[in-house]
């Protein structure tokens, strides 16, 4: 047949009529190609499919339903209804796709009538849609995105934290505003029943040494971190040895780029570097600064008479390393001495002041590893460091200063912590480890000797149980042992987390913490055991576009406190020294916690967060005589910040305000009958209410230009604008006759300093290498 | 009878044959919808269309391609609208398919280059602030590949003068800049030979339109 080879050889494909051709008699054949030609036609006539695609009898709008190899098919609309007309026939398959569900194929076979096809599709479970426990913790970190809270930058531009960390963190709900010593007051706790971490690894003196009366600074610098995460309760099983709360901080991976700074203020004078590798696999750097406040001393009008200006030197060096196999190595090791000196006047009839001499030094050393290995994740990370505080008591009748009694510590601490983690399935994992904590501590206090040690072995187990996109859970449990009270303990911890609608997110938390008694307490033989407290936490979230609503109630219940009394009655409460005597202790917070952000979604460019929190809490222990209101627990606080940045000046103008109802104070003594001491309350009352109220204005005057070859931010902060006179306690005499109030060093401060950043950019390399 | 088969073989060579070109006829068709789509639904139905040819012709780079385009269109909608959040989502999905794209059609083409420069520019607009030095930076990368690749590309040099004129003159950016590069690009697009009929060619009513804009709106 020649039109058989002319089709063939041409190579068209009309082999079905090929073969009819070839079968074909010559009658007939006028019809027959008439036939076939309307066949052929007839072939384009189109059937309806049509049908619906629902999830949980919810319709899903937007998914792809195609039929297999041809271009036919729709998306669904917002009903989840879909149409299409086709004209091919026979069977076929259906697909339905959508990037959140798992796709499902269907067999269709396509005659002359319509065809209806329903599907119901499985939601896809992945990690950016799941819930996540959040209950009684706030993360700030990229993948918080919109909602992320107190990132370095919103740090820098809170009014009132002095770009330190743990003072903005007196903005989140549930922190204490506690002026007078340095540590994080979480839920009615005190400053040490916080932790703070850094890449897992314990930050054992996160304060800088200082007096009595006068909290400490923050010694890590804000920008090293580039996220964190802040729990005020419920925490994980990775974490102990803190009954209220832990601080999560993630250090920086390798920089985006090669950059020097130095930073000038009348208080400080600083430089740095970081070095980036061409291949941006290694980074190195370093800084150096120098502190000191007598230049402010003389501007300014301090309620502290320092007889010597505080002032130190500081230092850092750090590493990044990537390996070859996807390892990432990071040190970061820091050096800081301060010292200052304060006059008081003294209490006692007998001395006209009372004087405060400080010697600091505190280094800090902390290597971490980390890398994958299929679905397995290792996390390896170690610190030392060693804190010297050396204290000089004096006092001063007619201008002659009396002989020093020195009260001199030094720790050491060696952490060492190593989590591996497997992932299973898209969003659960089981995580375990172990993490040592040495501590050797030496005290020197006149006659008294003291010699601290204990290891604290811990291993702990948690997994994350993901069921659907809308309900997960963590459960853990960590096991201690400490040497020093030759005791162990377990402690559960429990978390389940659910979504109610889009937004709306409820997680409730339930834990048992462990933390030992603080050693410098431990000055006599006892028989002493852990600490602890249970942790009851319910959330409800909304978070959208740039808003978060949280309201978080919680019930936390102490048992097994320490009871102490105070050793020496003759002495000074600044100088007082407690001794542990058994765990008797007790006691309960519970509250209520409101906190609402809203960046830039309502007023444009102004990024703005209220909180405020309700505290009831009352405890026995330390030397309370019996269960009373703490006096680091305020019932109200009060706090909202407020951003404007205005693009026009380049200029961010910040306030932030801070109530906090009075806090209660004591004055408690203790006497011995018959050799047992007896504590009891000579005075109480209540302080003054907290008010503040800071401002502060940055100006960045090369933002956006290109070609500059420096990044200057000049910033200029008034904290207490108003001048509120703050208390924040009352010291007492001997005999409990005479007190003073015992206040900020400085109730207005004035903060001036220019920040200059001079970066190598690496983009062009970068492009070079890669073309 | 050699005529009536000459002439069924001719009917059915030009239905084949049409048959053939089905490709290009919906392809033409899907790309013309593109300047009709407003909502971010419009973009997303427009997006499965072309994710639908693409699985059927899978050695063709461009229905990838405008499927890419498609989600970057919706996700500068979705941008427009202040919804920020879910741009990562959108931006994950054009790069899925500018993946697929760049492995048939190569890492020298230069209009893959610019989709993905858009898309990191979709990704950084969730949190400027924080993902200018990540997401930013490597939008720039990419367009600078783009501009290396094919310089008279009238699309990288409208894109080119978006970015400048959107962006605040304290940052850098100025209408009337951005009005010069939009006439530039306009020449551009009077100027680039495009290799088949389907290729990418989007963009020109763009120019057109903000260079017709009254004076006074520019400032």
């Amino acid at each position: 047949m020649p039109f058989s080879k002319f089709f063939l050889q041409k190579g068209i494909s009309c082999n079905i009529f090929d073969q009819e051709i070839r079968t074909m008699k010559i009658q007939g054949q006028k019809l027959l190609f008439l036939f076939f030609f309307l066949a052929f036609i007839m072939g384009y006539a189109q059937v309806k499919v049509s049908g619906r695609v629902a999830f949980k009898n919810k319709g899903i709008s937007e998914v792809n339903v195609t039929l297999k190899d041809t271009y036919d098919g729709a998306t669904t609309d917002g009903q989840g209804n879909f149409s299409f007309e086709t004209s091919e026939k026979g069977s076929h398959i259906l697909t339905f796709t959508h990037p959140k569900y798992e796709t499902v194929e269907k067999s269709i076979v396509i005659e002359n009538q319509s065809v209806a096809v329903n599907a119901d599709l499985k939601e896809q479970i992945s990690e950016i849609d799941a819930v996540v426990v959040s209950a009684g913790s706030i993360e700030a970190s990229d993948k918080k995105r919109a909602t992320a809270l107190l990132t370095p930058i919103d740090i820098y531009t809170t009014a009132g934290a002095d770009g330190q960390i743990s003072s903005a963190l007196n903005y989140l709900p549930g922190v204490q505003k506690v002026g007078e010593s340095g540590g994080l007051f979480i839920r009615g706790g005190t400053g040490t029943e916080s932790r703070i971490f850094m890449d897992g690894s314990l930050i054992n003196n996160y304060f800088s040494n200082s007096i009595p009366g006068i909290a400490g600074r923050d010694q890590f610098n804000t920008s090293l971190f580039k996220g964190n995460i802040f729990s005020s309760g419920g925490y994980s099983a990775l974490y102990g040895q803190a009954l209220s709360g832990v601080l999560m901080l993630e250090s920086v991976d390798l920089p985006d780029q090669s950059s020097y700074d130095i930073g000038i203020s009348p208080i400080f004078l600083s430089a740095g570097f970081q070095k980036l590798g061409a291949k941006k696999d290694y980074s190195f750097g370093a800084s150096v600064g120098y502190s000191i406040l007598s230049l402010m001393q003389k501007a300014l009008n301090f309620n502290t008479d320092f007889i010597d200006a505080p002032h130190g030197l500081n230092g850092d060096l750090n590493f990044r390393v990537k390996t070859k196999s996807g390892g990432f190595f990071k040190y970061y090791g820091m050096y800081n001495s301060n010292t200052m000196g304060v006059r008081s006047e003294s209490l006692e009839p007998e001395y006209d002041f009372g004087l405060v001499r400080l010697k600091g030094k505190n280094t800090y050393h902390n290597l971490s590893f980390r890398q994958k290995f299929g679905k397995y994740l290792l996390n390896v990370g170690g610190s030392y460091s060693y804190n010297e505080s050396d204290l000089n008591f004096s006092t001063e009748t007619q201008e002659r200063e009396s002989d020093r009694t020195k009260l001199l510590t030094d720790g050491n601490y060696i952490n060492f912590k190593a989590v591996l983690e497997r992932k299973i399935n898209k969003i659960s994992a089981v995580r375990g480890g172990f993490e040592l904590n040495n501590t050797n501590e030496k005290l020197n206090f006149e006659e008294v000797q003291k010699n601290y040690k204990d290891l604290i072995s811990s291993a702990f187990v948690e997994t994350d149980l993901g069921f659907s996109n809308a309900l997960s859970a963590k459960i853990g449990v960590r096991a201690e042992h400490s040497s020093f009270l030759g005791k162990s303990n377990i402690a559960p911890r429990f978390a389940l987390a659910y979504r109610l609608a889009r937004d709306w997110t409820t997680s409730l938390a339930y834990g048992l913490f462990y933390q030992n008694p603080e050693s410098k307490y431990i000055n006599g033989p006892a028989e002493l055991g852990f600490q602890n407290s249970q942790h009851f936490v319910f959330q409800v979230q909304r978070s959208s576009e740039g808003r978060s609503l949280r309201l978080e109630a919680f019930y936390k219940k102490y048992d097994q406190l320490i009871k102490t009394f105070n050793v020496i009655p003759g002495k000074e409460q600044n100088q007082q020294i407690q001794t542990a005597l058994n765990n008797d202790g007790y006691g309960y917070a519970k509250g209520l916690e409101l906190f609402w952000r809203d960046n830039k979604k309502t007023f444009k460019n102004i990024d703005y967060w209220v909180t405020y929190s309700f505290l009831d809490s009352k405890r026995d222990f330390l030397n309370y005589p019996v269960s009373l209101k703490p006096n680091f627990a305020a019932e109200h606080t009060l706090s909202a910040v407020v951003k404007r940045f205005i693009p026009e000046w380049k200029m961010g103008v910040n306030l932030s305000y801070t109530y906090a109802k009075g806090r209660p104070y004591y004055d408690i003594a203790s006497t011995f009958d018959n050799g047992k001491a007896i504590n009891y309350t000579r005075n109480e009352g209540r302080l003054k209410d907290y008010n503040a109220l800071n401002f502060s204005i940055n100006y960045l005057p090369n933002l956006g230009k290109k070609d500059a070859k420096a990044f200057t931010v000049l910033v200029l902060s008034v904290s207490n604008v108003l001048g509120s006179k703050n208390v924040y306690g009352y010291n007492f005499s001997v005999d409990g006759s005479r007190s003073s109030a015992v206040v900020p060093p400085v109730n207005t401060f004035v903060f001036v300093g220019a920040f200059i950043s001079f970066g190598v950019d690496k983009t062009e390399d970068a492009i070079n290498n890669n073309l | 009878m050699k005529k009536y088969l000459l002439s069924f073989a001719l009917a059915c060579m030009s239905l084949t044959a049409f048959a053939q070109t089905d490709y290009e006829k919906i392809m033409t068709e899907k790309i013309a919808k593109i300047e009709t789509c407003k909502t971010p639904e419009d973009f997303q139905t427009l997006a499965n269309d072309f994710e639908r040819i693409g699985s059927k012709e899978s050695s063709q780079w461009l229905p990838p391609y405008y499927a890419a385009f498609s989600q970057i269109q919706k996700g500068r909608v979705m941008m427009r609208n202040g919804n920020m959040q879910e741009l990562d989502g959108v931006a994950s999905q054009a790069e899925k398919f500018l993946g697929l794209a760049q492995s048939l059609a190569g890492a020298d083409n230069a209009d893959i280059h610019l989709l993905k420069k858009m898309a990191n520019s979709l990704r950084m607009m969730v949190n400027p602030a924080q993902r200018f030095m990540t997401d930013g930076a490597r939008a720039s990368e990419e367009l600078n590949i783009a501009e290396k690749l094919d310089a008279a590309n009238p699309r990288i040099a409208l894109i080119k003068a978006e970015d400048i004129y959107f962006t605040p003159e304290q940052y850098g950016g100025s209408k009337t800049k951005g009005l010069e590069l939009f006439k530039e690009a306009l020449v551009k697009y009077n100027n680039y030979k495009l290799k088949t009929a389907l290729d990418p060619n989007w963009g020109r009513s763009e120019a057109e339109y903000f260079i017709s804009l009254p004076v006074e709106k520019t400032k």
